[in-house]
């Protein structure tokens, strides 16, 4: 075992942890869109941040992209780059509500991506921000430190950075 | 064996290992864009099964008052004077604040449609459908602008925000699209046939996604949205306006840029 940080037995497990939390959180959020693309375009629509042809596509695209990244961050397959892509759609999210947020939108009826009147819809909005920034750092932590125990990554692929130099010390030894 | 040749062996075992890992990689990595492209493919494919099985052959016709680019109805065809400010409102049926709205300003909004001080339009937004996770907001505007053939498109417009359901995400019953709503609207005998075969067959479907497109593509992000010549009245300033009267004057002093 390399006396490395992120070799560590710890930090494998925390990364395990981080992926497998991050992972079903973005499968259960892309599950629940999936069936009401249409929400999700006009959630894309709400930013406009994007072009307004882009907008469908993109909103479609979403909640199957958010899915299939879940499902390999569980089973640790690419997930270094799973993780980054995670990071990447939870900071859409930040930026998202803080949008809103910074707009004061009431979240009065019609809003879009809340379904209707909310009650001090601004009070969620910090707690919102806290669990995606967790979130977040879930992503951080496994792009940082991919190698974890049980990952599919390692039992298809093998060790990504042993096998060349460490085998050529072993046997030369 | 000497040690240089078992180096270059096991060198040449090491690439092709690693030439191996690399193909494993690129095959594993094409199946999971597979999925992605096919996920995607799927979730249009059930969109369209929510939608209500797709817009049948008959589904394109066009309210007789829609305006000329189909983005909404007409209120008050004919009736606006020269130089009447054309008054946009955006709105959605499922949406409570639209109702409170109507109930505040829509009386005022008519009366000034009706004395042509205004070119009225009304333009029905649908998201809440995807909000909600029903399909009620497309019904209901399906529905007004099948009334638009009968001549009651305002009257179908009161009658179904009268009859909002009091706790949001219920929905339209069809028995209140097809039966009642008709009725305080005053659609009677062939009139409600031609009403009725409209709705039934979702005659007005496409125009109803069109008006919903092209609210987005406005820019509306939130309903109710009040436009005075494409110049968006804020609800913060139409709340304080508080009188109809007050209400009146605003929408005649706001310039608008078009």
């Amino acid at each position: 075992m390399p006396h490395t940080f992120a070799g560590r037995r710890w930090v494998r497990w925390t990364t395990f942890l981080a992926r497998q939390i991050l992972g079903w959180t973005l499968i259960v959020a892309g599950a629940l869109k999936l069936p009401w693309p249409e929400s999700s375009v006009q959630a894309v629509r709400a930013y406009q941040l994007l072009p307004f042809d882009l907008t469908r596509p993109v909103g479609y695209a979403l909640p199957v992209i958010e899915v299939v990244i879940g499902l390999l961050l569980v089973i640790g397959l690419f997930t270094r780059i799973a993780a980054w892509l995670g990071v990447a759609v939870m900071a859409a999210f930040v930026i998202g509500i803080a949008w809103v947020w910074a707009h004061g939108l009431s979240i009065d009826c019609g809003c879009f991506g809340g379904g209707g009147e909310v009650e001090n819809g601004m009070a969620q909005y910090p707690w919102d921000i806290a669990r995606d920034v967790g979130l977040m750092a879930c992503g951080v932590w496994a792009g940082l430190f991919p190698r974890s125990p049980l990952s599919t990554d390692t039992r298809l692929f093998g060790d990504p950075i042993d096998i060349p130099t460490e085998e050529l010390e072993e046997s030369t030894a | 064996m000497s040690e240089s040749r078992r180096e270059a062996l096991r060198r040449k075992q090491q690439a092709q290992a690693r030439a191996k890992r690399t193909q494993r990689i690129v095959i594993v990595g094409a199946i999971v864009l597979a999925v992605v492209v096919l996920g995607v493919f799927g979730t249009i494919f059930i969109s369209q099964l929510n939608k209500g099985g797709g817009s049948p052959s008959g589904s394109s016709a066009i309210p007789p008052n829609a305006t000329a680019d189909r983005s909404g109805i007409i209120v008050n065809p004919g009736k606006a004077t020269q130089g009447a400010p054309t008054v946009e409102l955006f709105f959605d049926y499922q949406c409570p604040i639209c109702k409170q709205f109507e109930g505040a300003f829509g009386p005022t909004l008519s009366n000034m449609a009706d004395k042509g001080e205004i070119n009225l339009v009304y333009r029905t937004l649908t998201f809440m459908d995807g909000n909600l996770r029903n399909d009620s907001s497309t019904k209901a505007g399906i529905a007004a602008a099948c009334a638009d053939n009968a001549g009651a498109y305002s009257a179908y417009h009161n009658a179904v925000f009268a009859g909002q359901p009091a706790s949001e995400g219920q929905g339209y019953t069809t028995q209140q699209l097809r039966v009642d709503f008709p009725a305080t609207a005053g659609i009677t005998g062939d009139a409600l046939s031609a009403f009725q075969a409209c709705y039934d067959s979702r005659a007005t479907a496409s125009f109803v996604d069109g008006t919903n497109e092209a609210g987005a593509k406005a820019g509306v992000t939130s309903t109710p949205t009040l436009r005075v010549n494409g110049t968006t009245i804020d609800n913060a300033t139409i709340s304080k306006a508080g009188t109809p009267e007050a209400f009146r004057q605003l929408v005649l002093s706001t310039k608008g840029n078009g």
